[in-house]
């Protein structure tokens, strides 16, 4: 009898979790695709409640989640293949809208810059406003590189990124001797002082930024011109929709990595209890800088896609702000969850532009979001899962 | 020489904004044990609403005096601290600093952007007036305002005011107990509700004092000076040690000189001055995290 029954409830599982797959990736992208096409501001407030009766919904039944994680867990092939479908094909549910693709691209490099600050914020609670200067320090060396000694895209990528860690390094050695609030301090110094000296000196254009970086080329194909795809062609963005596709990829796969690894345990070590982790062996100076370093690293690499991207960059665009915004994304979606934080990132990156009506109060709805979060949701919209090792 | 004195003149006139931004920090920090970010933005409600009042006054009681704005404004900024404290800070007081840090930036945009949005044509930067008008001394092209005069006075009453009141009042006896050990105060029927109640009013309303003289001597207010505000004050409480008067004043003092000097001897050192305070406040946190004046406390398990 078991032997007889085991195939059979496997085969069932197999397909049950195969359908939970490709209902609920499709569920996201058709929320996706809706939110970013919502055209008026009862659309976007109908969608909201909708995303807010679904986290309740997850409040209450955690069993629903817990259905999901087993079914991505057993249909991983299912679910590799739907989502490269669904994330390689987005870009022709828009046609020629050129803004809907701008958004996407938008919400990508926000979600790699969140991602990076997650390392620090999120696995190792250590409080960093200053990526948005690694951001900045990114874009500007790699637009330097191009406009000045007319280097291309791809040379100044590993150029940009070692300028930032370095950066990063320089600022997270003051966390060999300094805490919370006064560790919060010396980043937001540093962030402070890359803006006013990218505004002040001659070079790097001043307030008004660096002007005209060349978009990239790949095999003498410019990422300016439409993408021709199977005698379709998409505007233009749809080249920088791939790349900021492939950057967010492979922040994902490093994040994974990384968590999954004893850097990741290191660092939540160090959130869970400094003194404890220094006991059982952990160099808690070494992992504070790295998770500085590799925050830069990765915020440089979005910096670069940025500026080629928007082919003009000012100081303006790197400001403390940004750093805020950016830790919003990471404590809304959910601190040290990778989906939650990139969910964070879509989410506030798009509502600022979908409530456009009230661009006034953007800031004070971040400053209000933040707060409400850090009351009643301090975990965020999507907990750290716990780690499950084994089975 | 005129240069010099001049220089000396405004050197003095930071020093005392600086110190009294800098006093509510180090007060807040050793009682509550968080760090108020937005004290700043907290301290820079004070001139808008000293105007606002000043406005509606002057419809309702023609002739009314701008003094009477200004002590409504220190006044409601203080209810402000309380507020603030009841509503949202106390909650953070047990959490991880982190939060706690995240919470009072996001505080202070939301102030900030209260005050653009509340405040009419609030995007754009008011005049606010001279305090005390004309110049008390003058040699030459040198002159001291009797606003600096006035400025310096009232920072040596307050400090002098808060020296007393912290060290020879039983209320000051017991935030001093509170900020020692908590456990320990409440043990002696000290009430930490009120203690924390009392600090968060005395801070503001040196911070409002502060916010009131520096819109005075830039002559204008803007919604973002907070920030900036709150950053140096900051700075100088950290660079002098948090939590402790004296520090709060000399880090103060030593801010002021640089940004000063800074500002006199390079012929673009406006625009550098906040690079060249944070690079000392970063320094001093390297080489000397707790502060000139502060104690080292090391951490036992």
């Amino acid at each position: 009898m078991k032997a007889d029954g085991a195939p059979a409830t496997k085969t069932f599982s197999t397909l049950r979790a195969g359908t939970v797959v490709i209902g609920s990736s499709l569920a996201v992208a058709a929320f996706l695709w809706a939110f970013i096409t919502a055209d008026s501001t009862i659309a976007v407030v109908a969608l909201l409640v909708l995303l807010a009766a679904f986290f309740f919904g997850l409040e209450r039944y955690p069993q629903a989640e817990a259905v999901v994680v087993r079914s991505f867990a057993e249909a991983r092939v299912t679910a590799a293949i739907v989502w490269l479908v669904i994330v390689l094909g987005f870009p022709f549910l828009f046609g020629q809208n050129t803004y809907f693709l701008h958004l996407l691209v938008m919400c990508l490099i926000y979600s790699v810059l969140a991602i990076a600050l997650n390392f620090q914020l999120g696995s190792a609670n250590i409080p960093n406003f200053a990526t948005g200067a690694t951001y900045g320090i990114g874009a500007y060396c790699s637009a330097l590189l191009a406009l000045e000694f007319g280097w291309s895209f791809w040379a100044t990528l590993p150029f940009a990124a070692l300028a930032a860690t370095l950066f990063g390094f320089i600022i997270g050695l003051p966390s060999m001797r300094t805490r919370d609030a006064y560790l919060a301090l010396v980043t937001i110094a540093c962030g402070v002082i890359i803006h006013q000296l990218l505004n002040n000196f001659e070079w790097t254009g001043g307030p008004q930024g660096l002007i005209g970086i060349p978009a990239p080329t790949l095999f003498g194909y410019s990422f300016a011109s439409p993408l021709p795809v199977f005698g379709y062609t998409l505007p233009f963005q749809a080249n920088f929709y791939y790349l900021a596709l492939a950057l967010l990829a492979l922040s994902i796969v490093v994040a994974n990595r990384l968590h999954q690894s004893r850097i990741g345990l290191a660092w939540n070590a160090l959130r869970a209890d400094e003194i404890a982790a220094r006991a059982v062996g952990i160099n808690v100076v070494w992992y504070k800088v790295l998770a500085f370093a590799v925050d830069a690293f990765l915020a440089a690499f979005a910096g670069v896609v940025y500026a080629f991207y928007i082919s003009y960059i000012a100081p303006d665009n790197f400001t403390f702000l940004v750093s805020v915004t950016l830790m919003t994304m990471v404590i809304v979606g959910g601190m040290d969850n990778v989906i939650g934080v990139i969910l964070g990132a879509f989410l506030l990156t798009l509502l600022p532009e979908k409530l456009r009506a009230f661009s006034d109060y953007r800031l004070l709805f971040y400053g209000l979001v933040v707060i409400a979060f850090l009351m009643i949701r301090p975990q965020g919209l999507l907990p750290q899962r716990l780690r499950s090792y084994g089975a | 020489m005129e240069q010099i004195a001049q220089q000396i003149i405004n050197w003095l006139a930071l020093s005392s904004i600086y110190a009294l931004l800098a006093i509510g920090f180090s007060l807040l920090f050793g009682v509550i044990n968080v760090i108020q970010f937005s004290h700043g933005d907290v301290a820079l409600t004070a001139p808008f609403i000293a105007m606002a009042v000043f406005a509606s006054l002057g419809a309702l009681l023609p002739g009314a005096d701008l003094v009477v704005a200004l002590i409504v404004a220190i006044f409601v900024v203080g209810v402000l601290g309380i507020v603030l404290e009841r509503f949202l800070i106390r909650r953070f007081r047990t959490a991880p600093p982190m939060m706690a840090l995240v919470a009072t930036v996001a505080l202070g945009i939301v102030l900030r952007e209260l005050i653009r949005i509340l405040y009419p044509d609030g995007s754009n930067p008011h005049p606010f007036p001279q305090l005390v008008p004309g110049s008390a001394l003058s040699f030459g092209d040198v002159s001291l305002s009797w606003l600096v005069v006035a400025m310096m006075a009232v920072t040596g009453l307050l400090v002098a005011v808060l020296t007393w009141f912290l060290y020879r009042t039983g209320l000051g006896l017991r935030i001093r107990a509170v900020s020692q050990d908590i456990e320990m105060a409440r043990m002696l029927a000290i009430n930490p509700n009120l203690v924390f109640r009392v600090t968060f009013f005395v801070a503001s309303v040196t911070g409002a004092v502060a916010g009131l003289f520096y819109a005075s001597y830039v002559g204008l207010m803007r919604f973002d000076l907070g920030i900036i505000a709150g950053l140096l004050g900051f700075s100088a409480a950290v660079i002098g040690g948090l939590g402790n008067m004296a520090g709060a004043i000399i880090g103060s003092v030593v801010l002021a000189a640089l940004d000063t000097l800074v500002q006199a001897v390079f012929p673009d050192g406006a625009a550098y001055r906040l690079v060249v305070a944070f690079v000392l406040v970063v320094l001093v946190l390297v080489f000397r995290p707790a502060g000139l004046l502060g104690r080292t406390v090391v951490e036992k398990v």
